[in-house]
């Protein structure tokens, strides 16, 4: 499999997903330390790294609390002499911005890469954040990859870029390339034993207020400079040269996108493939639009080329045609594909689209209007459904359903605001609940209820609640401990025993540290014993002060990972069909998976195989249906 | 099929914990076994179970990671109903390997169940079947939980499929090496389970597909 690509020595081909192209770009280069908090699409990279840590012995690695400290602890290796490398996901680098824009002062000293991946379409994130601006707006270097093969290349070349400017380079890169699998040609791999520093050979400093700042701000205008001309030469920013006065400029998967259409519709239009996001190669930019009489634009999400293409075209082709977003042909919304690509070449060329691609989708609707929806939902045996039922429960039984406000927060239990559930007034970011239940415990009569795993707890949760202790703040926190981080591919954190590669760690002691803080009420419930949960949670909400409901059990897959390890098996439960009395709380209050109906008597059946054998269904289930029971062999 | 010219696109389609990337994983290495090129766009993210997943599969000279609409030469489908919600990728008459098992999502099991006058029906496999041979008429319908019970182990159903793909006449990787790429990455306590699970599949496809 590729991971054992990722080990290989020597030279050659694999087929690579472009996130394990990453990690192995970065092992082609010698990184000694690395950092991350997962996040998808960066996730695999994490957990590549964590797979063959004990392979190579000759890297360092954390999972850490967030970005932030990931980027910072990488910043710091390469301070002291390492190579180092970290990714996040777009979101990641808001919270780790605040070190990058002084990182881009300050500079850095071994070379340091940082990959950021953005998510059009919002797959799996809050927004559809365009990474691209970081950037220019911090002067670091930024470059963006199309394929595996590129992910791998351009990782390897951020490294000497880094090393050579002495500065951060990010790489960017969105869901399509990250989670694209693609032939990969192997550079040899050459690791050198980890050997630490002593900070008398390496030392600098790295240092920035007031008068140093404004100092260091004219160095690294002219460093900017320097990459720019370096840049103005790389190869990674390709003129495919073509025919005719239509041009097009592109980047990312979005060249891969074209290139196909382009095939299609049998054009070979002259195509600038940038590679470099910031600086931008202006003068080979301005070499390829000044022959053309009309450039298309190929970028998702902002106008972000487009704009500094059409500043560039004012001097060097101000009659030059700018097809983009601007002009009506292209979204600034969603991912595109050849489809969408195809659809405004062949508009602006008069060419017929290969495909009535149109047609193909509007017969596709007619035809899945028979087709039921497949929400997103808690996978079975999931501690969150017991833990949103009991809630639920208290609420109802307190009469004050409609007298709270209940704040998420990010994670597998953000789908509280789908049904069954449907509750969840608000989720921003990952901490956010702590600070915005801060502002409406102040202006609300309500009762303020927050929600956030551990992982998000550890994240960036913690000076919210600090916050809310400090102010004597009426508020009741839900913490989900279900000991990883689960929704990312159940990676460890700061309340696990273990660290990245399965290496011991110092798990937390959460409860000692909400009472250190302070907390009024710190109550601990098992949401397996769902039924149970309703009183003590109920209890918590109407303390005075603040209160913390932790709600502890494994996530349901990091479990049975662990209980296969251990030789244990999954009991399923079924429902006995002589007690079900067809109330159906078990589908209407619960929504497992595993839970479907025998249409020949209606009553409720589980399905064996899907079923995770938690018993949380016989909890909600008035009479006690759903047990386990022993197959006979 | 030369090895050059055409990209032969699979459309891969399931619901999460059903196996998919290993299924994505098999092919894939024996296309790179058998030397074409292969190009996937896959779906990962949020790891909950039971959600709606794909992989875009391309063999042969593929650009883009993602197969255009109505291009697909084949779809995988290991939930039947899946193969309903992508099939605007098929393209016309193209093979659909379909499971007949059917997982039905928690909305539609409410509205079953809720039913007072017990009307609500699940959407069956000839109901899914109906609709998508408006698209095509090749399809190859398997019970592959019956046939990998048949075959020694209920969990080769993956296996069945893969074995149908080899029916097909235009698939352009050797049979032999998809059974190789079978065989050496299941469980090796499984591989006689799954050598076998793999000739029903293809049995039953070529009587699909003449």
């Amino acid at each position: 499999m590729t991971v054992e690509d990722v080990k290989r020595t020597d030279s050659g081909p694999a087929l690579m997903l472009a996130n394990e192209a990453v990690v192995r770009g970065a092992l082609e280069a010698d990184v000694k330390v690395t950092a991350f908090y997962p996040g998808s699409p960066t996730s695999e990279i994490l957990d590549t790294f964590g797979e063959v840590l004990e392979h190579f012995d000759d890297y360092k690695m954390h999972i850490s609390a967030n970005e932030k400290v990931a980027l910072e602890t990488v910043a710091g290796a390469s301070m002291a002499g390492l190579r180092a490398f970290t990714s996040m996901k777009s979101v990641g680098m808001n919270v780790a911005s605040d070190s990058m824009f002084s990182i881009g002062y300050t500079g850095l000293n071994a070379g340091c890469v940082c990959l950021i991946a953005d998510d059009p379409y919002a797959h799996s994130s809050q927004s559809e954040q365009d990474g691209r601006y970081f950037g220019e707006a911090a002067y670091v270097p930024m470059i963006e990859p199309a394929t595996a093969q590129e992910a791998l290349d351009m990782t390897k070349w951020g490294f000497e870029v880094s090393e050579k400017h002495k500065t951060l380079v990010i790489i960017r890169t969105t869901t399509r390339v990250n989670h694209q699998r693609g032939m990969v040609e192997l550079g040899k791999l050459d690791r050198t034993p980890f050997k630490k520093k002593k900070w008398q050979d390496v030392k600098d400093q790295y240092f920035t207020v007031g008068p140093v700042a404004r100092a260091l701000k004219a160095k690294l205008l002219e460093k900017t400079e320097a990459i720019k001309k370096d840049f103005e030469k790389t190869d990674f920013n390709m003129v495919v040269p073509g025919s005719g006065g239509v041009g097009i400029l592109t980047a990312g998967v979005c060249f891969l996108h074209t290139k196909e259409a382009m095939q299609n519709l049998e054009l070979d239009l002259p195509l600038f493939k940038l590679g470099t996001l910031f600086p931008l190669p202006e003068k080979k930019l301005a070499e390829f639009i000044k022959p053309l009489s009309t450039l298309i634009v190929v970028e998702e999400l902002t106008p972000y080329l487009e704009t500094r293409i059409a500043a560039l075209a004012q001097t060097v082709n101000p009659d030059l045609n700018i097809v983009g977003k601007r002009s009506g042909h292209f979204s600034e919304m969603l991912e595109y594909n050849v489809p969408i690509v195809e659809k405004v070449i062949a508009e602006v060329t008069d060419k017929k689209m290969s495909i009535d691609y149109d047609a193909v989708l509007k017969r596709a609707e007619k035809l899945k209007e028979i087709l039921p929806e497949r929400p997103p939902i808690f996978c079975p045996g999931c501690p969150h459904r017991g833990t949103l039922w009991a809630f639920r429960q208290a609420l109802q039984q307190l009469r004050i359903r409609n007298n709270i406000v209940f704040n998420n927060d990010i994670g597998c239990y953000s789908m509280a605001f789908l049904p069954p559930n449907e509750f969840s007034d608000s989720m921003l970011a990952m901490g956010a609940s702590l600070g915005l239940s801060a502002g409406m415990e102040m202006a609300l009569e309500d009762k303020v209820i927050a929600m956030v795993g551990d992982s998000t707890l550890y994240h960036a949760a913690l000076p919210g609640i600090v916050n809310l202790i400090h102010h004597n703040s009426n508020v009741t926190l839900f913490v989900l401990d279900n000991s990883v981080t689960a929704m990312t591919g159940q990676q460890f954190n700061p309340n696990s025993p273990f660290d990245a590669g399965g290496v011991p760690a110092r798990k937390i002691n959460m409860e000692k540290m909400f009472e250190a803080l302070g907390a009024d009420k710190i109550v601990i419930i098992d949401p397996y014993e769902t039924r149970d949960c309703i009183g003590t949670i109920k209890e918590a909400i109407e303390a005075d002060g603040f209160s913390v409901i932790i709600s502890r059990r494994e996530c349901a897959l990091y479990g049975d990972r662990e209980k296969k390890k251990r030789g244990e098996k999954i009991i399923p439960s079924e429902n006995i069909k002589d007690t079900c009395r067809g109330i159906y709380a078990c589908v209407r209050e619960f929504y497992c998976p595993a839970i479907t109906i025998d249409e020949s008597d209606a009553k409720m059946v589980i399905q064996r195989d899907l079923c995770d054998g938690c018993l949380e269904c016989r909890q909600v289930c008035p009479v006690d249906a759903p047990r386990h029971v022993e197959v006979k062999k | 099929m030369s090895k050059s010219d055409h990209t032969y696109n699979i459309m891969f389609v399931g619901v999460g914990g059903q196996g998919l990337m290993l299924l994505s994983a098999i092919l894939g290495k024996a296309a790179v076994d058998s030397g074409f090129k292969v190009m996937t766009g896959e779906q990962h993210g949020l790891s909950q179970r039971q959600g709606s997943i794909y992989v875009h599969f391309r063999i042969g000279n593929p650009i883009s990671p993602l197969i255009p609409y109505g291009t697909a030469d084949m779809m995988i489908a290991m939930e039947a109903s899946e193969a309903l919600r992508y099939i605007e990728y098929l393209k016309e008459d193209g093979v659909i390997i379909m499971s007949n098992r059917i997982m039905p999502s928690v909305t539609e099991t409410e509205q079953v169940a809720l039913d007072k006058e017990k009307k609500a029906k699940y959407l069956t496999v000839e109901e899914i079947e109906n609709q998508l041979r408006e698209v095509t008429k090749n399809i190859v319908l398997l019970d592959s939980l019956q046939l990998a019970i048949q075959a020694g182990n209920a969990r080769t159903e993956n296996s069945v499929l893969v074995g149908a793909t080899v029916a097909c006449e235009d698939f352009p990787i050797p049979a032999e090496e998809v059974r190789k790429a079978v065989l050496a990455l299941v469980p090796p306590k499984t591989v006689d389970a799954n050598s076998k699970a793999f000739d029903l599949g293809r049995d039953e496809g070529s009587a699909c597909l003449d």
